[in-house]
């Protein structure tokens, strides 16, 4: 299921749920050690052994930089990716919840992102692709050290799973330092998402396990998956406290009102004002679907409007056909 | 290279991120990076430090002396390649490299045994075949003719030396 076209389980709040598994094959160095004609060959020999699931293989040079940052805005693949695409491959299924990435910073990157809090789920997408590429491929691992990676902050199960929430509630009262202290003790990261140095915009936070040795695949995903509980629940209590107060009512209205009349919006407004109108729409005060909130703030980001123009636009001009776009979507 | 932010330290950790629709590369010091907040996670779905990964190294680097220049029989790599990119070259180094690593593996997850699960017997697991010498030379016409017509002489003399130099194996 599209990450960001739908709604899911806590969604009001957890916008999307990624997991993502890292393999590398024992008769290849590691990408960093490798050519770009060896990248493309690595590249095959995954799409063959894949060739009868449904996913679609792309050659990643032959994409224009606008699409390749736009699957970066879309999550499907990393900024990393992006910035060098050179003998790089990525397999991609159409819902773009499974994408695959071949020659990133380990030989094969098994993504699923799913939306909602769904860790299970997005876990067990992943697994079947591993299992389909380990029992054709001779994985790179070690008694003792588990999956091996280029990078060691990844070795043992190589599992990276995250959740993507948001929480206006709780970073208005100041909650946010002390929730990043108390899970870094639990092994886990919150940090910032969509921002731009130290900056967060639109209170979107990424929680995600850090530590990936000695602890088996299930633990993690159970200990992610009741601590993003926990925090969910704190960030609804905070909301409905938030809401009786008339200054944060009025933020919400304006909010909402400069989204349906202005005429230039630029992403990072557009992800402040969504957060805002957000709340509202999980409280109960505005009704719009919040799929189609989601959908606005991942689509209208600047290379996946030039995608879908065609065209390298302005930066003038995508304020205003964004701007455009969302008027039309509110009315 | 200089610290975008600061403009007076030399830059060490390098940050990949899409800013307003392109793929762009940050140059930060380590005090910038830190006050920036890219000091608590050491890799993620977006952030590639392999500088400050190195930082984890110190401790080891200290006790190698000179075994500092052996070498990984598979990928080349030596521990100091390791260390300077934040980076293991192979699956084979983390054999070979194994009891310099482990202070470091110990220091970053707290636990140094594997938990989780196990890949499945991968004893029919296809093995990437070696190209043979007809194929590889195959390959190399190819991709003369392509240097050919993009005029690049010098790219075409060189793969012509090395498809003689295959066919003389023959």
């Amino acid at each position: 299921m599209n990450w960001y076209r739908n709604i899911a389980e806590q969604g009001d709040i957890c916008l999307s749920t990624r997991v993502r598994l890292a393999r590398n094959i024992t008769q290849y160095p590691f990408p960093a050690r490798l050519s770009a004609e060896q990248k493309k060959e690595v590249g095959e020999v995954v799409k063959e052994i894949l060739k009868n699931e449904e996913l679609k293989f792309i050659d990643m040079a032959s994409l224009s930089p606008a699409e390749t940052v736009s699957l970066a805005e879309k999550h499907l693949i990393s900024p990393e990716f992006a910035c060098d695409t050179k003998g790089r491959s990525l397999m991609l299924s159409e819902d773009e919840d499974v994408s695959i990435m071949i020659c990133e910073e380990d030989h094969i990157r098994i993504q699923t992102i799913l939306p909602g809090l769904s860790l299970d789920e997005a876990f067990k997408q992943a697994e079947k692709y591993d299992k389909i590429l380990g029992s054709n491929l001779s994985y790179a691992f070690h008694d003792q050290l588990g999956y091996l990676t280029q990078c060691p902050t990844n070795i043992g199960t190589a599992l990276r799973a995250s959740v993507m929430l948001h929480l206006p509630a709780l970073s208005q009262k100041g909650a946010i330092h002390r929730l990043s202290t108390t899970v870094a003790k639990l092994g886990l990261t919150l940090r910032g998402s969509y921002g731009e140095g130290s900056e967060v915009s639109g209170d979107i936070y990424q929680l995600s396990n850090q530590v990936t040795l000695g602890i088996s695949e299930e633990a993690a995903i159970k200990n992610l998956n009741s601590i993003a509980m926990q925090i969910i629940t704190q960030e609804k209590q905070t909301r409905a406290a938030l809401v009786k107060d008339d200054d944060y009512l009025d933020r919400i209205s304006r909010a909402y009102g400069i989204l349906r009349s202005a005429h230039k919006l630029t992403t990072n407004e557009l992800i402040k004002l969504i957060s805002f109108v957000r709340v509202g729409v999980s409280e109960g005060i505005l009704s719009i679907p919040a799929e189609k909130l989601k959908e606005l703030t991942v689509t209208l980001q600047p290379a996946t409007l030039n995608t879908a123009a065609g065209k390298t636009l302005s930066q003038s001009e995508r304020d205003v056909l964004r701007a455009q776009k969302v008027k039309e979507e509110l009315m | 290279m200089l610290c975008q932010n600061c403009k007076k330290n030399e830059a060490t950790t390098h940050i990949k991120r899409v800013i307003n629709g392109e793929a762009t590369q940050s140059h930060l010091c380590s005090a910038c990076a830190q006050s920036l907040g890219y000091n608590n996670f050491f890799d993620d779905f977006s952030f590639n430090l392999p500088s400050l990964f190195s930082g984890f190294f110190e401790d080891s680097m200290l006790a190698l002396g000179e075994s500092r220049l052996e070498r990984c029989e598979m990928c080349g790599s030596s521990f100091d390649d390791i260390i300077k990119s934040g980076n293991v070259g192979c699956a084979n180094c983390y054999e070979k490299f194994y009891s310099k690593l482990l202070p470091s593996i110990q220091r970053i997850h707290g636990r140094v045994k594997h938990a989780g699960s196990a890949p499945e017997a991968t004893a029919d697991a296809v093995v990437p075949k070696e190209k043979t010498n007809e194929e590889k030379i195959a390959d190399m016409q190819k991709e003369m003719s392509k240097a050919i017509e993009e005029q690049n002489f010098e790219r075409a003399a060189v793969l012509r030396d090395e498809i003689k130099k295959l066919k003389g194996e023959n």
